[in-house]
């Protein structure tokens, strides 16, 4: 892979990382939209609107001006939220230095013939509203961010600087060419020295709190960590190599934050686009540490030839998401379509990165091969038409179904009953018996049913429900309970006010059992239930939400109800038929007689024919899980 | 707290004197662009209410200074270099249009403001009441200089019209039904009535636009012709400046096109739009006139000549044209709310300032079906269905389009009747795959096709890229929900055709040089129950429990073995949405209708928890916690309305904040245009939010569109900034913040607050007015017996006759 080099790229991005000012130097700059990956406007002549004074002269055309650096100014005055404070200031190679509001598109100021020489170097403070600028010429210049006015102007070196550092709180200053100051800024005292890089500093910053100092000179595969209040210590604090130098520096560190969080973060470009990413507890564990490094993962073949392969040529620490972990908002890709993307780093996983081919023109022979793919990603596109589900899962076979349904239903059931489960675990036991067993022969013969084997085997389950309902009532709390005995209304109340609640509470469950699957007359059932409610409403009351036994209790009595109706319809058409059979043949009275004792017997007969209806119907199956 | 969303084609824009800026009324404020990056420079706030218009006051290239109008009742006067407010003309009526003849007068020298200088305002009479024929609309004169209304009502129409000025600022005018109304603005110092003449025509007109420099006025009407009137008012308005006016003789011969008595004289049609004019403005040298109208393209006609040029494919409807001091740049606003700027002898679109796609009307049909929004909660995106049958991705943090993708590969053309509608569009937890879904409207009853779409994105910027098309997924129902699973490749479609279906993503590699990702989407799973049409479905936060409603009931499902594991009901209404709270076990369902009900249910009980009566509009369920808040209509009743209650003027909808194990809402606010709207909780990264929240890093971040598709960010919990909010509510997009005790206020007025607690599970059996429908369901130990069943069952089929027995 031949490595690209993004040592002549000036990059940078907005404070509020969503525009991203990218040059290579020659005077053109264009602004960049991350959010959207289009260009949002370029720079390519800028002149300042007060160019007509005698500065006019000036040649024109954007080959006339080389940037040497560049910076996104901001002022951290967050209470104006002004969209216009960020600027973005640019050195030149004639000494210039201007500011251009990237959101207006003019140029706001600039500082003609700043330096003798290229400016080499820009920084500010985080707070404050200066900018520093450093040239060839070994002055440092202080301008005034809003008006462009040369606000101070002091000898830093006698050499050239090749790179500036103003700390985060604007107290010192580092510069660099290839012996390192930092000296104050209020005085220009010189504070410490440190040699030790071969070359000429590339780029230098100072950590967030201001104890570190991150540099690394031309040609140098490493980055020197120094710390600054280490009095004559002379040598780098810690050394963090890479492969290839470094072009850009970011850091955060975090000094007290929550637990697990304090450390030093460092991230670095290197000369081929590759992202490393350090992180340390303190210095001494950042020597240490292993990169993590991002990079975009090579082309094919063919891209090899060809200048400037993908790289990572941009990046900013945004903020820190957890222990040993950045987040990183990287531009990668070509110069020419750079592509945005938020990573979280964690300390120890390397990235690789895809790289698109967006916006890149190729060679014709590439095209090709380019276009092919571009057919390729119209085939990859599936089609289905409406026979779209022919291999899905089954929609759960209607046998099945039901037995699904009947199961769940069954269980809902039973959720019911519990109270009845309370009073005695073997029913709980029989209960999913039971329902086994109907539902297996159910599944089996559905084809043909011998409607006396279900009305027998439902029959044989009901009378098991009565044996374990009557076990029930047996038991110790409802001795002096007997259903089957008509008691007058004083004496059932006195039994049932005797009874602990909760025991009537289960004496209620049952009850309602009992009633429900007729194994006793209602006639003597609901004088008992009657009697319950009244005396023990409040109970019965604040147990409902759980069990529920009220609420069957109105369906059965809401059942009845409706079935009152239609009976005394049956009776009296019957009756109506009869009499006029009656009439015919005079032989009525036996007949008529034998119908009341029908319309006595309706209860018992219900109990049959129910059962009797629900397996003839398929349908009533499933539209009986409607309330459930 | 952050709002965004404004619409930036609401009035028209202005231009400053050097043609740099553009000052643009988004919303409550002003927002200066710079011409030259399409940028946002700075905002003018201070308005709490829709500015309705601004006038920069022209002169010298480094004067900035606007006067603007807004429906607050307030005229005001900035310097919009600084972003200051300089004066504030309180009129108290809302103002719908401003024009102040006196700043192009010519006093176009250093002095700010001239002495005598008044505006005509187009205000709305509040005080009457809301007879049907009441004239609301009047144009009154303001004086600026002495901040109050002047003279008399000059008209008064059914509603508040646009005032149309002339460049010179001599003329101004309204349309008012099928006349127009143009005066003659008084001179400097002329003590004159305001002199007024009116023009007629048989159609009503849309706008008018005035010469520069003739006596001359256009008119658009609603059938799409343009109507010029030369030398109109030369009668009435010339005693005072003797014009020249050579063919002013009364013959009505020499008058063409003239109707009646109009002080016009002549009148030329052109026709060539086939629908109402928006856009008419002459060009400032006088000789073009351009027009533009709902099919989007703009004219521009040779005022001697009649000739025309176009400038087509604009692909929205075209509402403003507006010219600055340089010649060669106009501003183009479209109903998509783009403002495009023009070069402009050639026509040419050099940028374009867009925000978040305005909310289009599609066929009724299909109205209630369709989704409003989709919500990306890391990135804090929302997508939204455009006209032109795209899908906006719009940011909500940076206030800014992201990324718009073609859903359908069809031209649209803001005129044509409607063929295809998007009618669901859904995202995935990380923001990566979408799902859409399309209805090829039937022409003459065939042709109906439904489409199913999967899309998958890699990079941030979400360029989505088709994967997998389903044609016709229910056969021909209608789809009614997507909902994608929240970890796996899993997504769930719901059809009125009684069945869903799950899809999955099946990933393969390809063997080629480099490893392309296949993903195609296939079916995987059919469910149905009782053949009900499924009306919603939702995941459940873990993606274990699939819950969908077959109209009134839920069912619940594993959506792996595509098993029913239980059936929860019922309602009285169809449920429309189904949303899991978060990772609480409660799942909230919302029906609406003659019914509407807001119900949670209880998982592990499988019963109804509690349920309201509200007509709910959305609703939205955070991620991490059992919390969940809805948007739901204010009711319309009168107690409300004409409560005394500020906190509800002009309210129609209220955002709750619930826990779902308790009834009892955490928080309301009040907000405006509720219906259309949406709710959401973002997650935002931390970073983003801190900037939101004063530093503070909240839990989670409350997102309301409102149906303007403006919407506003706020931190639902965070209860000590409330106070500070609701000074500053007013101004922002419409929400505004009530104290605890707004809700214990109208706690008691509900009227339709009810709480339904101990929901029975199983509804009992209720015979109904055609018994065969609830014959034959419940559980059988309720059921008659079957020779009763088969009576009632049979009679309800037969015909009962009323002839007796003899």
């Amino acid at each position: 892979m031949a490595p690209s080099n993004i040592r002549d790229l000036l990059t940078a991005f907005n404070p509020s990382l969503d525009l991203f000012a990218i040059t290579s130097g020659d005077g053109r700059i264009k602004i960049w939209d991350t959010v959207k990956g289009q260009v949002q406007t370029e720079f390519t002549d800028i002149v300042s609107e007060e160019d007509t004074s005698i500065f006019a002269k000036r040649e024109r055309g954007h080959l006339s001006v080389d940037y040497t650096c560049m910076k996104w100014f901001t002022s951290e005055r967050k209470k104006k939220r002004k969209l216009g404070c960020s600027l973005l200031v640019l050195g030149t190679g004639g000494g210039d230095v201007l500011a251009l509001d990237v959101a207006a598109g003019q140029s706001k100021w600039r500082v003609t013939d700043c330096h003798a020489g290229r400016v080499s170097a820009i920084s500010f403070a985080r707070s404050g509203s200066s900018i520093y600028t450093a040239g060839a010429d070994g002055m440092i210049c202080e301008i005034d961010s809003l008006t462009g006015n040369l606000l101070g102007k002091f000898k830093a070196s006698t050499k050239a600087i090749s790179s500036m550092s103003v700390s985060a709180d604007g107290k010192i200053i580092a510069t660099a060419a290839a012996q390192m100051k930092i000296l104050n800024l209020s005085d220009h005292k010189k504070i410490q020295k440190f040699s030790g890089h071969p070359g000429a500093v590339r780029c230098m910053i100072f950590t967030e709190n201001g104890k570190y100092i991150l540099s690394s000179a031309v040609g140098e595969r490493y980055i020197a960590v120094w710390n600054i209040d280490g009095g004559k210590k002379q040598s780098a604090s810690a050394v963090l190599a890479m492969e290839h130098p470094a072009v850009f520096l970011d850091s955060r560190c975090i000094d007290s934050g929550e637990v697990g969080d304090a450390g030093l973060y460092v991230l670095a470009i290197s000369e081929v686009g590759v992202c490393y990413f350090w992180f340390g507890k303190n210095a001494e564990e950042l020597r240490n540490a292993k990169p993590t490094k991002i990079s975009v993962s090579s082309e094919d073949s063919l891209s090899e030839t060809h200048r400037g392969s993908p790289a990572i040529f941009a990046a900013i620490l945004q903020g820190i998401a957890k222990s040993a972990s950045g987040q990183i908002f990287v531009a990668t890709g070509l110069p020419v379509k750079p592509s945005f993307q938020k990573l979280l780093v964690h300390s120890g996983t390397d990235i690789k990165l895809s790289s698109s081919r967006d916006g890149v023109l190729l060679p014709i022979s590439q095209s090709l091969v380019k276009s092919k793919r571009g057919q390729d990603v119209q085939n990859r596109v599936v089609a289905l038409d409406r026979a779209n589900a022919e291999d899905a899962l089954l929609p759960i076979p209607k046998i099945f179904d039901s037995h699904e349904k009947k199961k769940k239903h069954e269980k809902l059931r039973f959720d019911k009953d519990e109270v009845m489960a309370d009073l005695e675990d073997s029913r709980s036991l029989s209960g999913p018996v039971k329902t086994k067993d109907g539902t297996v022969e159910f599944e089996l013969d559905t084809g043909a049913i011998c409607m006396e084997d279900r009305l027998r085997s439902l029959g044989i389950l009901s009378k098991l429900d009565d044996q374990t309902i009557k076990s029930t009532l047996n038991s110790a709390a409802f001795k002096s309970i007997d259903i089957q005995t008509n008691m007058p209304q004083k004496k059932m109340r006195a039994a049932v006010l005797s009874m602990v609640p909760s025991d009537t509470y289960k004496l209620l469950g049952v009850l309602v059992a009992i009633w429900q699957t007729r194994s006793s007359s209602g006639n003597y059932v609901l004088p008992w239930i009657y009697s319950i409610l009244v005396n023990h409403s409040h109970y019965v009351m604040s147990e409902e939400p759980e069990t529920q036994v009220l609420s069957s209790l109105f369906k059965v009595t809401k059942s009845r109800k409706a079935a009152i109706q239609p009976l005394l319809q049956l009776s009296g058409r019957l009756q109506l038929v009869v009499a006029q059979i009656d009439k015919a043949t005079n032989t009525g009275n036996q007949i008529l007689l034998h119908e009341d004792q029908k319309d006595e017997s309706e209860d018992e007969d219900e109990d049959v024919n129910e059962i009797h209806f629900r397996e003839e119907d398929d349908d009533s199956e499933i539209s009986s899980d409607d309330e459930q | 707290m952050i709002g965004g969303g404004k619409s930036y084609v609401s009035a028209p824009p202005a231009f400053s004197n050097d043609a740099k800026r553009l000052l643009v009324c988004t919303g409550t404020a002003v927002s200066v662009f710079s011409t030259s990056t399409g940028l946002q420079i700075l905002s003018l706030e201070g308005h709490t209410a829709l500015v309705t218009a601004v006038i920069v006051v022209p002169g010298n290239k480094a004067l900035s200074f606007c006067w603007t109008a807004s429906l607050d009742g307030t005229v005001r006067y900035w310097d919009f270099a600084a972003a200051e407010l300089m004066k504030t003309i309180d009129i108290k009526m809302p103002i719908y249009s401003m024009v102040i003849p006196a700043l192009l007068l010519g006093q176009t020298d250093s002095k700010v403001m001239p002495a005598d200088a008044f505006a005509y305002l187009s205000v709305e009479n509040t005080t009457q009441d809301n007879a049907p024929k009441a004239l609301r609309g009047q144009i009154r004169k303001c004086s600026l200089t002495e901040s109050r209304l002047a003279g008399v009502i000059l008209a008064e129409t059914r509603k508040p019209e646009v005032i149309s000025i002339s460049p010179s600022g001599k003329f101004f005018g309204i349309r008012n039904k099928r006349k127009l109304h143009i005066w003659r603005a008084p001179a400097k110092d002329s003590k004159l009535p305001v002199a007024k003449i009116t023009l007629h025509h048989t159609r009503n007109f849309t706008l008018l636009a005035l010469h520069p420099t003739k006596r001359l006025v256009a008119a658009g009407d609603t059938s799409g012709r343009i109507l010029i009137w030369r030398g109109f008012g030369n009668r009435k308005f010339s005693d005072g400046d003797k014009l020249v006016n050579q063919g002013s003789m009364n013959d009505e011969e020499g008058r063409p096109g003239i109707r009646g008595d109009d002080d016009a004289d002549s009148c030329t049609t052109w026709h060539w739009h086939p629908t109402g004019i928006n856009l008419l403005r002459f060009s400032s040298d006088g000789a073009y006139l351009y027009s533009g109208g709902k099919e989007g393209v703009l004219v521009d006609w040779q005022l001697d000549t009649g000739k025309k040029k176009f400038l087509p494919r604009i692909g929205s409807p075209l509402l403003y044209l507006t010219d600055s001091l340089d010649p060669s740049l106009s501003a183009l606003s479209c109903a998509d709310n783009q403002i495009h700027l023009l070069k402009m002898p050639s026509m040419e679109i050099t940028k374009s300032i867009s925000g978040i796609k305005l909310p289009f009307s599609s066929p009724d049909v299909y109205e209630g079906i369709c989704s409003k929004f989709a919500f990306d909660d890391t990135d804090g995106l929302v997508a939204l269905r455009t006209e032109n049958y795209r899908i906006q991705f719009y940011s909500l943090f940076d206030d800014r389009e992201i990324s718009e993708v073609q859903v359908c590969e069809r031209n649209h053309q803001p005129g044509d009747e409607v063929s295809v509608i998007v009618t669901l569009v859904s995202l995935s937890g990380d923001g990566s795959m979408m799902s859409t879904v399309e209805v090829n409207l039937p022409e003459d009853g065939i042709g109906g096709l439904v489409c199913l779409k999967f899309w998958a994105s890699d990079s941030q910027n979400k360029n989505f890229n088709l994967s997998t098309i389903v044609y016709q997924p229910h056969r021909d129902a209608g789809v009614s929900a997507l909902a994608f699973h929240p970890t796996r490749q899993m997504v769930v479609s719901s059809s009125y055709g009684g069945d869903f279906k799950i899809w999955v993503c099946s990933d393969e590699i390809q063997q080629k040089q480099d490893t392309l990702q296949h993903s195609g989407w296939m079916c995987y799973a059919v469910g149905s129950y009782k053949k009900k049409p499924m009306t919603a479905a939702a995941f459940s936060a873990d993606g274990s429990v699939l819950a969908v409603a077959a109209e009134t009931v839920i069912t619940l499902w594993d959506p792996v073995n595509n098993m029913l594991v239980a059936v929860l009901g019922e309602m009285q209404m169809p449920i429309v949405t189904l949303s899991f709270a978060g990772n609480s076990d409660y799942l909230l369902s919302i029906s609406r209708g003659s019914k509407p009900q807001l119900s949670v249910w209880s998982m592990s009980k499988l019963s109804e928890s509690w349920s309201y009566k509200l007509d709910i509009e959305d609703v939205t369920c955070a991620k991490d916690s059992s919390s969940f808040a809805v948007l739901a209509h204010l009711p319309k009743s009168s107690t409300f309305m004409g409560s005394n209650e500020p906190i509800f003027q002009g309210k129609d909808g209220v955002i709750l904040l619930f826990n779902a194990t308790d009834p009892v809402p955490l928080a309301m606010w009040s907000v405006r245009k509720a219906k259309g709207g949406g709710l959401a909780f973002l997650k935002g990264n931390s970073f983003q939010q801190q900037s939101i929240a004063d530093g503070k890093s909240p839990q989670a971040l409350l997102a309301y569109i409102n149906a303007d598709h403006e919407y506003i960010l706020f931190d639902p919990y965070d209860y000590d900034a409330r106070e500070l909010r609701m000074t500053r509510g007013k101004d922002r997009v419409a929400v505004d913040e009530t104290a605890r005790y707004g809700y214990a206020s109208i706690y008691g007025e509900l009227p339709q607050f009810e709480m339904k607690r101990d929901q029975t599970l199983l509804a009992p059996y209720a015979p109904s007015q055609r018994p065969w429908e609830t014959i034959f369901s419940g559980s059988s130990h309720n059921l008659l017996p079957l020779p009763k069943l088969c009576l009632e069952f049979m009679e309800s089929l037969l015909e009962r006759r009323t002839t007796t027995v003899e």
